[in-house]
């Protein structure tokens, strides 16, 4: 069965809602847009649908290898595509949530965190090396189920549009009932932030509830502004630093490594690590922000200063 | 993808940022102290500001901390940060101080407006021992 790729038809819409949020910008806060990085986004994101233009061809080769050896015959009735639809999106989860806790996949996610501003044109930076990290190995298994490939690939697509609108700061709070269940602007704010309180958590595509479930739900809280970006920010709007940074730094990183447990360390332990310990991973950070909480609590300067 | 639709998607995204520069979006500064110390304190981990001093144009600062000093610069609407340890790297100019960073793609950072001497201040406020009284400003 053919089925379109339903993202080109969205773009109009992307663009369209794009240039309304610059005019909200422009009336309530001109800091929430800036014209450098725009530029820097939408480039990755052309950058993006070429690359992804060039691997389409093997990685759909590689699902339908998979589905040969698939386990139920799956056909394109409705309610498959509802069950495809929801386990793509938890498919994307245990994906999401592996950018970024493993430097590989986290080398090529990178690109989409690397703005420091939080608004739609942050949704197009998408990464280049997509095909490279071999990101698209967490939707096999559901081909192995037996769903074909073009209804993953369509759901998938959809997936991909729904996270759109999520990038912004013009939402404040959807609905209770939307917020409890549906991943939103303000759950995605939390999951871009860099504050302590905030890093690895809200990993969701579409539904939050895979975050209450395997315990990575955070709410953006009022008294915690999220502070958008990366542990270290570029600093530099080059296009190529931004979407080969990381991989250039894995690859000094395993070329100076002490022996090949180090070298592995460097590819597959969270971002952050090192053999010698000597750089911040997200949980020293949590660290080091709980100790200066509690600090506060008690009293005391963190600084040691009196 | 054809070249067409290339072409049309390239024009797109500079007519996009076009209209952003357009409507003057972006425009910012650092704009006191205590932004500068929050905004390293926020930035890097475990850093507990001190004295700071920045540039008179808003697009640089310099925070001492405990043992490291935080340089900040202007990066679009908002701000970026390093870590450094004294004694910094650094050339006096008609403008002001320029800070070497080590990083070539996060440039050298310009203190418009301020000399030498302040950021030697800033070097010797961020090394003084834990246990001494600070006052902060």
């Amino acid at each position: 069965m053919e089925l379109p790729d339903p993202v080109p038809y969205a773009v109009p819409g992307f663009i369209a809602l794009v240039l309304v949020e610059m005019v909200v910008a422009r009336l309530r806060d001109r800091t929430r847009y800036e014209p450098r990085d725009t530029l820097t986004s939408l480039l990755l994101g052309l950058g993006s649908t070429l690359a992804g233009a060039l691997s389409v061809g093997l990685v759909y080769a590689m699902a339908l290898w998979v589905w040969q050896f698939r386990l139920f015959d799956i056909g394109y009735q409705w309610y498959w595509f509802v069950l495809a639809f929801v386990l793509d999106d938890l498919s994307y989860y245990v994906f999401h949530r592996s950018a970024h806790r493993v430097r590989w996949f986290w080398a090529s996610h990178v690109i989409h965190h690397s703005s420091q501003h939080y608004n739609l044109s942050t949704a197009l930076r998408q990464t280049w090396t997509g095909f490279v990290s071999m990101g698209f190995i967490f939707r096999l298994p559901l081909f192995l189920i037996g769903f074909p490939p073009a209804m993953i690939f369509f759901v998938a697509g959809l997936n991909l549009i729904y996270q759109f609108w999520i990038h912004t700061e013009v939402i404040d709070r959807m609905p209770g009932w939307f917020e409890a269940v549906m991943n939103t602007p303000s759950h995605h704010r939390a999951h871009h932030a860099t504050n302590p309180r905030y890093l690895d958590t809200n990993y969701a595509g579409v539904f939050i509830v895979w975050d209450k479930m395997f315990g990575t739900f955070e709410p953006e809280r009022a008294d915690d502004r999220p502070h958008y970006g990366i542990v270290k920010n570029l600093g530099s709007f080059n296009l190529l630093w931004a979407a080969f940074h990381e991989w250039i730094g894995i690859a000094q990183d395993v070329w100076r490594a002490p022996g090949l447990r180090a070298k592995l360390g460097y590819l597959v332990m969270p971002p952050g690590w090192s053999h010698d310990g000597s750089r911040d991973t997200s949980e020293t950070i949590k660290a080091q922000w709980r100790v200066r909480l509690d600090g506060m609590a008690d009293g005391k300067n963190t600084d040691g200063v009196r | 993808m054809s070249w067409t639709q290339l072409g049309y998607s390239f024009a797109g995204v500079i007519a996009l940022a076009l209209i952003a520069r357009w409507l003057r979006l972006g425009e910012s500064r650092i704009a006191s102290v205590a932004q500068a110390r929050e905004a390293a304190e926020q930035m890097l981990a475990g850093f507990v500001a001190h004295d700071a001093v920045i540039g008179t144009d808003g697009g640089a600062a310099l925070v001492a901390g405990n043992g490291t000093i935080a340089v900040l610069k202007r990066h679009g609407a908002r701000i970026a940060a390093r870590r450094l340890i004294a004694p910094l790297a650094l050339s006096q100019g008609i403008e002001g101080v320029r800070i070497e960073t080590g990083e070539r793609l996060f440039g050298s950072v310009l203190l418009f407006g301020v000399t030498d001497a302040e950021v030697r201040a800033i070097e010797a406020s961020a090394g003084r021992p834990r246990d001494v009284v600070v006052t902060l400003h």
